[in-house]
């Protein structure tokens, strides 16, 4: 006759799995997961933006020459281009230029659509010169001295650095750099919070079970360890599904953003090191989760046996 | 380490001056003092509410007494950090009145309860408990969950789980309340069989017959105080065992 052995399968002491807070634990952590996704697209983004802001202060400038003023617009035109052409022969001289290229009629009218609207035909106007000047990496430009020498050069020429309204909008990006910092840390803090209470709750359900496994012997590590191992698993899951619903989020805001003229916001580019901390997330909801519901239960323990 | 009046013999449990009280409420044990030597048996008895599960407690370290020195395996509890008291608990083995199974398990994993918490492996564990289902007749019902098991059956694995981890105390708060008398007497076979190999035993009970028919000290709560008679004295009809 065979003798068959029934299977014993280990269970665990607390019965967490079957628990209505584990749901409750998932949906919170997916939506943790969902914001804190979509703003660190957006605080990396923004500092991808302003490193680019930042290179281009370093490596370009603008010079404005003004129209010459004429009673005769087609004179007045040719002078002018006369004096940018001056300008330019001068820049090239310059040991720190890369390249300095002047705008057509075409780019300045790109320009200037904004504000003067379609259908305007640009040589008819007075408008200023524009040169675009890109400085090679690592040289300094003196820009005190370099203005003094386009005066001598072309009176009619005045430098542009850039430096000055770009400072503003680095500020500005800082700033909502830092808000965005501030939800984030938010963010971890409503969830560590809301384990912290689910846990002492849950910790208040099963409390005799708890007593029975301390009269075994069990010690406190050994309780943390269940209810960390369950909310690890609970932190993974509802990373998942947070990730799972903010990758679309994210590629939205990124085609609304390309669509903004101007291109200022088209430097908000996520890298694939970037792509790769936001896919990490799950994993660091999981680790987060773990360690809250360890030491709550730590805490909690001593405080209430 | 203190040491009982018996020159060279360690108490395992002492207590000097115990009492004990719930929140702000009047004494339940007062000035409790006791020397329980290593390999001793004895009953506890008294009436309903004269404070025998509570006596019980300080002793398995469910709670610490609100005044007096209780010192198990020679540390004062009171000045023990937790995880050296979870050690000492492991020697320890207990039978409750209400069996307190975890009811959501199975028979098995009730029984392996104690080993599992001290870290033992699953294969040790599982063969340990086979063995003692066997022994204690409910091997066919190891896979069942507690929650399905009849009175009996559920004090069989209470004792089983009590003992699986072959504690050096074993507290036990009417251990044959709800058992036959022919497994009555096999539980009291299998107290005495691990008190020979050096168990100290407590059991509480309320039962003459038990007290009877063998023939051990008997600790005996009345008005808060206790008293220690020796077997079969001061056992009369009304005594309220």
């Amino acid at each position: 006759m065979i003798n068959k052995e029934p299977l014993i399968t280990r269970k665990q002491e607390l019965p967490l799995k079957d628990d209505s807070t584990g749901l409750f634990l998932k949906i919170m952590i997916s939506i943790a997961v969902f914001l804190f996704a979509v703003t660190l697209a957006g605080v990396l983004s923004i500092n991808s933006m302003l490193n680019a802001w930042n290179n281009s202060i370093l490596g370009s400038l603008t010079i404005q020459i003004m129209p010459v003023n004429n009673a005769n617009q087609e004179k007045a035109r040719e002078e002018t281009l006369l004096q940018q052409d001056k300008v330019l022969e001068f820049l090239k001289t310059l040991p720190e230029v890369e390249k300095a290229r002047a705008l057509n009629d075409n780019q300045l009218q790109q320009l200037l659509q904004p504000w003067l609207g379609d259908g305007i035909d640009i040589s008819s106007l007075p408008t200023p010169r524009i040169l675009d000047i890109k400085i090679k990496p690592g040289a300094k430009i003196d820009f005190p001295a370099l203005a003094e020498r386009l005066a001598e050069v072309s009176p009619l020429a005045s430098l542009d650095n850039h430096k000055l309204w770009l400072d503003k909008l680095i500020r500005f990006a800082d700033g909502l750099k830092m808000l965005a910092l501030s939800i984030l840390v938010l963010v971890i803090a409503i969830t560590s919070g809301a384990i912290f209470y689910t846990t002492q709750t849950n910790l208040g359900l099963h409390r005799n079970i708890i007593e029975i496994l301390h009269i075994m012997g069990a010690k406190d590590t050994y309780v943390a360890q269940q209810y960390a191992k369950r909310d690890a698993m609970l932190g993974f899951i509802g990373g998942i599904f947070g990730l799972v619903l903010a990758i679309p989020t994210i590629f939205m805001i990124a085609g609304l953003a390309e669509q903004i003229e101007g291109g200022i916001i088209s430097e908000a580019r996520l890298s694939w090191e970037s792509w790769l901390m936001i896919l990490l997330l799950p994993f660091f909801s999981s680790v987060t989760a773990m360690i809250t519901a360890y030491y709550t239960v730590k805490r909690t323990l001593e405080k209430m046996m | 380490m203190l040491r009982n009046s018996v020159i060279g013999e360690p108490a395992i449990i002492e207590m000097k001056g115990v009492g004990i009280r719930y929140d702000k409420g009047p004494e339940v044990l007062s000035d409790i003092n006791l020397s329980l030597k290593r390999g001793s048996f004895h009953f506890l008895t008294g009436k309903s509410g004269a404070g025998k599960t509570s006596l019980l407690s300080l002793m398995y370290l469910a709670q610490k007494p609100s005044r007096g020195v209780l010192n198990v395996f020679g540390s004062n509890v009171s000045f023990t950090n937790r995880d050296n008291l979870a050690l000492i608990r492991r020697r320890i083995g207990v039978v409750f009145q209400d069996f307190r199974l975890l009811e959501h398990l199975s028979a098995f994993d009730n029984v392996a309860l104690p080993l599992r918490v001290c870290g033992m492996n699953e294969k040790e564990v599982k063969k340990r408990v086979r063995e003692l289902l066997q022994w204690v007749e409910l091997d066919k019902h190891m896979t069942d969950k507690a929650s399905t098991l009849s009175g009996g059956e559920k004090q069989r694995i209470a004792i089983a789980r009590a003992v699986i981890n072959r504690p050096d105390i074993l507290l036990a708060d009417e251990p044959t309340g709800n058992v036959d008398s022919d497994i009555a007497r096999k539980l009291m076979k299998l107290f005495i069989e691990l008190n020979k190999l050096g168990t100290t035993v407590v059991i509480a009970t309320h039962s003459e017959k038990l007290i009877t028919d063998f023939h051990y000290p008997r600790l005996h709560l009345n008005d808060g105080g206790l008293r220690i008679y020796q077997p079969n004295e001061g056992l009369f009809r009304g005594a309220g065992i």
